[in-house]
């Protein structure tokens, strides 16, 4: 019984949430603010809530520090972050939606799918901690990859068979994430820090 | 030179300095908040203390932001405490409002209800 209770009273995050959430923040705030979220979820939202919309809260919360830290420069940057974010959504669905359906080669697309939700990661990360210039490198690549799959997706939905009306919206975020990441990119590069 | 150039009255016409001076709205709250918070104003307070004074929730991350730039304007000001178990033991970081800002949210409210004056709120439609 004694267990049940301390258990309750100690519920917590999801640790890659606090992971995630101590990523984001800076080495200034990052013992503070996870113990005022902490204190918060443990005190308030899970007892209130329930575990899954705590965790939620948690989520929306740790997000707020990634727009705040990536939003402090231009707007260029501000939609890069949101863009990159929706990329990264489409690739995990990319991903799950092949090993739910299983077609023929499905393996080779769900890593390809992996590695487009990677990329759009990486980029958000590389903007939250400014990253230096072998991640710039890393991620200028990573950005020429994803401009011609998106080109590619674009032009066989087009000239193929089949025309998919989701194949044109992911190939075009994938086009205009590439732009845009090095529009941002190489300003930063020749224009110094953002 | 310019403003004369382009027919424009100075920066002096319109008190631009001291209206550029003023706190945005979400500065006033935060700095609200830890003013009427006094000894136990640290984040999570805070925090609670804006989302009851706005009635909504409110991003922890702008909050935070704020009080960062309300620090380095020397606003308020902050120290260190020891954790407590409920939060894994990390430290709390406290905020107190500064003399600066005392007179900063003074002078805010004394500006808004200059602005106000000659006005019956609420306001009606003049179209």
């Amino acid at each position: 019984m004694a267990a049940g209770v301390e258990g309750m009273t100690r519920q917590s995050p999801p640790r890659w949430l606090e992971r995630g959430l101590i990523f984001v923040l800076s080495r200034r705030d990052r013992e503070t603010v996870a113990g005022d979220l902490l204190e918060e979820y443990r005190e308030e939202q899970a007892p209130r809530l329930g575990a899954l919309r705590a965790n939620l809260w948690y989520l929306r919360q740790s997000i707020s520090f990634i727009s705040i830290r990536s939003t402090g420069g231009p707007p260029m940057r501000a939609a890069l972050t949101w863009i990159s974010l929706m990329t990264a959504a489409t690739g995990i669905w990319l991903a799950v939606m092949e090993n739910l359906l299983k077609h023929a080669g499905y393996g080779g697309r769900t890593a390809l799918a992996v590695s487009i939700a990677l990329e759009a990661l990486a980029t958000v990360a590389f903007l939250v901690l400014n990253g230096g210039s072998v991640f710039r490198m890393v991620i200028l690549a990573g950005a020429a990859g994803m401009g011609a799959l998106g080109i590619s997706a674009i032009t066989r939905n087009v000239t193929g068979p089949h025309f998919e009306g989701f194949v044109l919206i992911a190939g075009s975020l994938f086009i205009v994430q590439a732009l845009m990441t090095f529009a941002v990119v190489l300003r930063r590069r020749y224009r110094g820090a953002v | 030179m310019i403003p004369i150039l382009l027919d424009l009255p100075g920066p002096d016409a319109y008190n631009v300095g001291i209206v550029a001076e003023l706190l945005g709205a979400f500065e006033q709250a935060v700095l609200l908040a830890v003013w009427k918070l006094a000894n136990d104003a640290y984040g999570r307070g805070i925090l609670r203390g804006i989302q009851s004074a706005l009635d909504r929730e409110v991003a922890a991350g702008a909050v935070y932001a704020t009080l960062d730039r309300l620090e380095q304007k020397n606003l308020i000001a902050s120290r260190l405490e020891e954790g407590t178990p409920v939060r894994g033991g990390r430290v709390r970081r406290y905020y107190r409002v500064t003399a600066a800002g005392v007179k900063a949210l003074n002078e805010s409210k004394a500006a808004l209800e200059q602005m106000w004056r000659g006005a019956t709120w609420p306001l009606e439609s003049k179209v």
